[in-house]
C-alpha cells in the first residue's frame, strides 16, 4: 500500500522536474526569466511547508528571510556595477552612497556613510552569496532560540514573526545612507562566479534556478523522510508529548525553522539575479502573506504541493494581470481562494490530487474497509 | 534483593502559600508497582509534575536509581530514564500508529543524531513485540488521531514501553474505559510490571487490588499512609480520611 503512495509521489515529482528543466527548448529567454521567477516564488513555497506544515510554524515573516538573501548578493552586485566604479575612486562606490554622504566625506567604502564600512566584504561575490545564507540562518536561530527557548507558540510566534519583519523593513527604508531606503538596491552587475557571468537572460541562469529548486525540493524531501523529521511532525502534533519522551523540543523547532530560513534567503539571492534589484518591498507583509496563501492552496503538507501551488499562482497572477480589470480583482479572487483552501481542502491542491489519484489506482483492487479508512486520512503526506 | 529505582526526599511545592505537596518522602523500588490513591486535590497529579520536571520542586530531591534528577528539564529528566502517561491521552495525532512508536524508540534525542533513516532493527523488531503487546497489530497504519479511546491509551502505553525508561509514571490510565478495556489495560500493566518500575495513580479499586503491589495513601499534600493491599484496608487513618468506614470494596 505505501508504495503505491509513494509512486505517485515520485511521478509527480519526475514530472515536474522534467517541465522545468525542459522549458528552455519550448520557450525563448524572455519567458524563462519570468518562469524563473515564478520558480524562486515555488521555492518559498517549499521553505513555507517546511515551516509550517512540518513542524507547525506559522511564520508570517518568512519574507525576512527572503529580504536577508537578497540583499546581500545585491550588495555584492551592486558593487560589480559599472557605476559604482565610476564614481571617480579607485575602489567601486554605489552611486547612492554619493549622493547621502555628508559634504567632504572621502570617497571612499571605509567611511563615506555611516556604516558603509559593512560593505567592504561584499566586495567579493563569494562573501555575498554565502551571506545570502548565513545571515538568514543565523537571524533565524537567534530568533527561533528566543522563541521555541521560551515555548511560545501558535499564534504568538505569527504575531512576533510579523512584527520583525516590518521592524527589519522599517530599518532598511531608514537607513537611507547605507541601503538606499525605499527606494533599494537598483542597476545591478552582474554575478560573474568562476568567469562565468550570470545575465538573468542567460540560459544558464535559468538553468541555475531550475537546478537549485529541484535540489532544494530533493533534500527537502530527504530532510522530512529522516527520523528528525519524524519526531519534528511529531513535535508539531503535541509537543509536551515530545518532550516527556525525552526531545529536546525547541533544538528541533529551531533547526528546522533555520533549514527554512536558509531556503528562503537562497531564493532570495536567485530573485535578485534573475530581477536585477533587492528593495524593502520584499519585506512588505503582503508579501510574507502572500506565501502563506501559496503553501495553503498548494497544500501547506505536502513540500511539493505548496511549491506547485506558488508556481501555479504566480503563473496565473502573471497572465492575469496583462488585463486591466482583473488586477484589483486578483486579490479578490486570491482571498477566496485561500478561505476555500482552508474551509474545504485543508490539505491543499496536493491532498486532492492525491486523493483522487490514489482512488484512480486503487480502483481496481478490492481493498478491506479498515485500509481504506486509513489511506483516506493520510494522502497529504504523499507530497 | 531489591534497590530503590525512584527515590523522593521530602519533596514540597509552594504556590504562595498553599503547600500542594508538602514534604513527600517515598521510595518506589526496582521492578515494584506502586499505586498513588487519595482523594481529589491529595496531590497526586502534583506529585507526577513535581517528579516529571513539569513542576519546579520548591524544596526536596528526586533521584531514578542514584542519579539526582531534581533540577532537570522535562526531556533530560526522560532521558534519564523516566516515562510519562498523561491523565488526557496524548499521542502524535497526525502520525501512524508504527510511527508513533518510531518516534517514541528513537535511540538519541538530539536533532543531529536523528538525521538518518531507519532504525537499527533490534529497535523494530521491540516495536513489533510492542504492537504485539498493546493489540495494535492491524492498526499499524492508522492514523493515531482516528482511534478509539481505549486504543489511544494503549498506544500511549506502547509509546512509553518503547521508550524504555526506568521509571513510569501513569495518571489514571483507565479513566473513561470500559470494564472490558480496563481489564486489557490490566493486562498490559501487569506485563510491563517487573522490567520498569511503575507508579500508577488510579481511583477503581478492583484495578488498584488487581496491580498494586504497595499503596502510598496521600492526604492533603502529604503521606498519609503506606504499605500493602491489606495493610492500607486496615489502617484507621486512611479509612478515617478517604475509604469511609466501609474499606476497600
Amino acid at each position: 500500500m505505501p508504495v503505491t503512495k509513494n509512486t505517485l509521489a515520485l511521478a509527480t515529482y519526475v514530472v515536474l522536474f522534467l517541465i522545468i528543466l525542459a522549458a528552455p527548448l519550448y520557450f525563448d529567454v524572455f519567458w524563462l526569466n519570468r518562469f524563473s521567477k515564478f520558480l524562486v516564488y515555488g521555492m518559498l513555497g517549499v521553505a513555507m511547508a517546511l515551516c509550517w506544515g512540518y513542524a507547525g510554524i506559522l511564520n508570517l515573516g518568512q519574507g525576512l528571510f527572503f529580504g536577508l538573501g537578497a540583499y546581500s548578493i545585491a550588495m555584492s552586485m551592486k558593487l560589480a556595477s559599472p557605476t559604482s566604479l565610476a564614481q571617480g575612486s579607485d575602489t567601486p562606490i554605489p552611486d547612492f552612497m554619493l549622493w547621502n554622504a555628508e559634504p567632504g566625506a572621502p570617497i571612499d567604502l571605509c567611511c563615506i556613510t555611516n556604516g558603509s564600512f559593512l560593505w567592504i566584504p561584499f566586495k567579493s561575490q563569494f562573501f555575498g552569496i554565502a551571506m545570502g545564507v548565513v545571515l538568514p540562518t543565523l537571524v533565524a536561530f537567534a530568533i527561533g532560540s528566543i522563541i521555541f527557548r521560551k515555548r511560545i507558540s501558535g499564534v504568538f510566534i505569527s504575531i512576533i514573526t510579523l512584527a520583525v519583519v516590518l521592524l527589519v523593513r522599517l530599518l532598511v527604508v531608514e537607513a537611507q545612507p547605507f541601503t538606499n531606503g525605499f527606494n533599494g538596491l537598483t542597476d545591478l552587475g552582474y554575478l560573474t562566479v568562476f568567469g562565468h557571468e550570470f545575465d538573468p537572460y542567460y540560459v544558464s541562469t535559468y538553468y541555475l534556478i531550475a537546478i537549485s529548486l529541484v535540489v532544494v525540493l530533493v533534500l527537502a524531501r530527504i530532510l522530512v523522510q529522516t527520523r528528525s523529521g519524524l519526531i519534528l511532525q511529531a513535535v508539531r502534533d503535541d509537543d509536551r508529548r515530545a518532550r516527556f519522551l525525552g526531545f529536546d523540543v525547541p533544538a528541533y523547532q529551531i533547526f528546522f525553522f533555520c533549514v527554512s530560513a536558509a531556503i528562503a534567503g537562497y531564493a532570495g539571492m536567485l530573485y535578485v539575479l534573475v530581477a536585477e534589484f533587492a528593495s524593502p518591498t520584499f519585506m512588505d507583509l503582503a508579501f510574507s502573506i502572500t506565501m502563506v496563501v501559496w503553501a495553503a492552496v498548494g497544500g501547506r503538507n505536502s513540500l511539493l504541493g505548496a511549491c506547485i501551488g506558488a508556481v501555479l499562482i504566480n503563473m496565473v497572477e502573471a497572465t492575469v494581470s496583462e488585463t486591466p480589470q482583473l488586477i484589483e480583482a486578483w486579490k479578490v479572487i486570491m482571498g477566496l481562494a485561500f478561505v476555500l483552501a482552508v474551509l474545504f481542502l485543508p490539505r491543499g491542491i496536493a491532498g486532492l490530487v492525491s486523493r483522487l489519484g490514489y482512488m484512480i489506482v486503487r480502483k481496481p483492487q478490492k481493498m478491506p474497509a479498515a485500509r481504506a479508512d486509513a489511506v483516506d486520512a493520510e494522502p497529504a503526506r504523499a507530497g | 534483593m531489591s534497590t530503590a529505582s525512584l527515590t523522593i526526599d521530602g519533596l514540597t511545592v509552594d504556590f504562595s502559600g498553599f503547600r500542594a505537596v508538602d514534604s513527600v518522602s517515598t521510595v518506589v523500588d526496582a521492578g515494584e508497582l506502586r499505586v498513588l490513591l487519595g482523594a481529589n486535590g491529595a496531590g497526586k497529579t502534583t506529585l507526577m509534575d513535581l517528579i516529571s520536571g513539569k513542576t519546579r520542586a520548591t524544596a526536596g530531591k528526586v533521584y531514578i536509581g542514584d542519579t539526582e534528577v531534581t533540577a532537570m528539564s522535562e526531556h533530560a529528566i526522560a532521558r534519564a530514564g523516566m516515562g510519562r502517561k498523561f491523565q488526557i491521552p496524548s499521542v502524535f495525532r497526525d502520525l501512524t500508529v508504527r510511527q508513533n512508536l518510531e518516534v517514541a524508540a528513537s535511540p538519541s534525542p538530539g536533532v543531529f543524531a536523528n538525521l538518518r533513516f531507519a532504525l537499527p532493527s533490534s529497535t523494530t523488531a521491540r516495536i513489533d513485540e510492542i504492537i504485539e503487546l498493546v493489540g495494535l497489530g492491524d492498526r499499524v497504519d492508522t492514523d493515531a488521531g482516528t482511534l478509539s479511546h481505549g486504543e489511544t491509551q494503549w498506544l500511549e502505553l506502547g509509546m512509553l514501553i518503547a521508550q524504555r525508561p526506568k521509571v513510569i509514571l501513569l495518571d489514571e490510565p483507565t479513566a473513561g474505559m470500559t470494564e472490558a478495556e480496563t481489564m486489557k489495560t490490566a493486562a498490559i500493566i501487569k506485563a510491563m510490571r517487573g522490567e520498569h518500575t511503575l507508579v500508577v495513580v488510579e481511583h477503581d479499586m478492583a484495578f488498584v487490588k488487581e496491580i498494586a503491589n504497595r499503596i502510598t495513601v496521600m492526604h492533603l499534600g502529604k503521606v498519609l499512609a503506606e504499605g500493602s493491599v491489606e495493610s492500607i484496608e486496615k489502617n484507621q487513618a486512611v479509612r478515617d480520611a478517604y475509604l469511609g468506614s466501609k474499606g476497600i470494596v
